[in-house]
């Protein structure tokens, strides 16, 4: 049996893998994917957590985080075509037309 | 405490005004797109506004002939009287939004349009009122998601698209980073719902991980009411998103917004312990006061006056963050009462910046140059909306200040910074004044480059004197205000 502190060690990693992608990287692409893999993180905390409380809550808000997810997956890629189609590149660094 | 019978004819006796929403919303599209496909494009938005016009009234209306206190499914959802006044303010702003929108040009889809401006306000309205994680989550992303679909409304502008995507890109990692914090606030009680977070924190000590949660939840929170140092998307998406979508982004979803602030602080400061309490405070203390120097500061920069707006903003969250750490039933009411007169002035503001930049293609400063002799109604109605926000008695803004000024001071326990913050805030919205002041300057004193007169709907300028009318009046009669919202 493995314990549940490594599942929330594991949790703990993909998300601060997922907030470093979202800083270091420049597709706009990959910095979607690591918000996704954030996500996926909570997701795997709140399945450790509800099955420490025993709680089905837990899972039940993980269903909601899969499917806003996916709204929000939905959403952001409409951005990002619409960006493509404006500027022609998925590079965050160009999208620069705002400045201080 | 996981057991509670799920009423759902409770559920939708509550919920009966987002129902009308939702279903003005798909009535719109129907209309528009079944109907409507022929007609020229000035009939669709006139007709689609019309509609969701009616919608937030009717809803607005149920509030208002149906006050009273209910929970749902052991209060994931409540409704008493402070969330019926945030419901109907909400639906006020979302009303004069949408009547300042029947101009805009940005959109060729103008159903679409008003039905996510529909839903974005359901997700508001559900903001207010959600006592439990999972709600307010849910809650949050419509409104959030709705609002990201709106700012990328203008299709064939570059700034909005880009205006989108910033609001998205830090909306995302918010969120994500709010969630982190719930799921360990979840596993450190074992429940979602606010209360039972309250009475399960006050019974176990301040673990390192209760500090954790508490940040990443700040983190999330602090997003969406654009403070500091989680503001960044504010100012580029104030200046990129179609202008009533910024008015939107700016008054209904801050309201909201706060009103879920201050639900989330009575759960995670339990009497009990003082240690724990400490930790949100400190944060919160931190972020405003950050919040109102930057803000203040960065807005003494600007020449656009949609980026001069959004600073003042983040300046203004700052202030309501100091009343929200005050965490008094006093004070959780004046930031009530701020938030919603600071957002009916703000929408006033954008309304007029649309019109002057449907006339000169621009927000520059230069733009605003002797607007008082091209236009003096619109010019005295941007005059009233700024000192307003500056906190001019005796318009409302002044006494938004005062209420929430007086409410942190008079808190107990708020022993050191309290002073000292508000002895601060009080030296930087007279810092404000200066650029707001610049702005009337262009409008009063420079002369126009031209003398033509600024065309301006009359449903625009009556809409803009009636917002501008009651800021004045609110000002000038507070109780009126005060007696609707419980200040103390």
């Amino acid at each position: 049996m493995i314990p549940a502190s490594w599942y929330l060690i594991l949790s703990a990693v993909l998300f601060s893998l997922g907030v470093i992608g979202f800083l270091i990287k420049r597709s706009l692409i990959t910095v979607f994917m690591s918000i996704e893999l954030m996500l996926n993180a909570v997701n795997l905390s709140f399945v450790t957590f509800a099955h420490q409380w025993h709680s089905v809550k837990g899972q039940i808000f993980v269903f909601f985080v899969m499917m806003v997810a996916a709204a929000e997956a939905a959403v952001g890629l409409a951005i990002i075509i619409a960006i493509f189609r404006a500027r022609a590149t998925l590079n965050v660094d160009q999208v620069d037309l705002m400045k201080l | 405490m996981n057991t509670f019978a799920v009423n759902y004819g409770n559920l939708f006796s509550i919920t009966i005004p987002e129902t009308i929403l939702e279903v003005v919303s798909l009535l719109v599209l129907v209309v528009d797109l079944g109907f409507l496909r022929k007609s020229t494009q000035p009939a669709r938005m006139t007709a689609a506004c019309v509609l969701g016009v009616i919608g937030s009234v009717l809803a607005g209306l149920w509030l208002l002939t149906h006050s009273g206190t209910a929970s749902f499914a052991g209060d994931a959802l409540v409704l008493n009287s402070l969330v019926a006044a945030a419901q109907i303010g909400i639906l006020l702003l979302t009303a004069l939004v949408l009547l300042l929108s029947f101009q805009a040009e940005f959109s060729r889809n103008p159903g679409e349009y008003v039905a996510i401006v529909l839903l974005a306000t359901t997700g508001m309205m559900l903001v207010a009122a959600a006592r439990d994680l999972l709600v307010i989550f849910v809650a949050l992303e419509l409104l959030s998601l709705s609002l990201y679909v709106l700012a990328a409304f203008a299709k064939s502008s570059a700034l909005s698209s880009e205006a989108a995507l910033k609001y998205y890109l830090f909306g995302g990692m918010s969120a994500a980073l709010m969630l982190f914090g719930f799921s360990y606030l979840y596993g450190l009680t074992g429940t979602t719902n606010l209360n039972g977070i309250a009475v399960s924190l006050a019974s176990q000590g301040l673990s390192p991980l209760v500090v954790v949660a508490m940040v990443l939840v700040a983190a999330g929170l602090g997003f969406k009411v654009a403070a500091v140092p989680f503001h960044l998307w504010a100012p580029d998406t104030y200046q990129g998103a179609p202008a009533p979508v910024a008015a939107l982004i700016a008054s209904g979803s801050k309201v909201a917004s706060f009103a879920v602030l201050v639900a989330v602080t009575g759960s995670l400061i339990p009497a009990a312990s003082a240690s724990r309490g400490a930790t949100w405070i400190v944060l919160l203390v931190w972020m405003a006061g950050a919040s109102i120097l930057l803000g203040n500061l960065a807005a003494l920069a600007q020449t656009s006056v949609r980026r001069l707006l959004a600073y003042s903003a983040i300046a203004h969250a700052g202030y309501m963050l100091l009343g929200i750490a005050a965490n008094t039933p006093q004070s959780g009411a004046a930031v009530f009462y701020y938030a919603l007169t600071y957002a009916l002035t703000t929408v006033g503001a954008f309304g007029v910046i649309a019109v002057v930049e449907r006339n000169m293609g621009s927000d520059r400063f230069d733009a605003f140059a002797g607007l008082s002799r091209r236009n003096p109604l619109l010019a005295a109605s941007m005059l009233i909306f700024l000192l307003s926000l500056a906190g001019i008695p005796p318009l409302v803004g002044f006494w938004a200040k005062f209420n929430l000024f007086a409410a942190v001071l008079r808190a107990p326990g708020v022993g050191a910074w309290g002073l000292g913050m508000v002895i601060f805030a009080l030296a930087a919205s007279a810092v404000s004044l200066y650029y707001y002041l610049q702005v009337l300057k262009r409008v009063y004193v420079v002369p126009a480059m031209t003398d033509e007169p600024m065309a301006v709907s009359a449903l625009e300028q009556l809409v803009l004197l009636v917002i501008a009318l009651l800021v004045a009046l609110l000002g000038i009669f507070p109780s009126a205000l005060s007696g609707w919202i419980p200040l103390g």
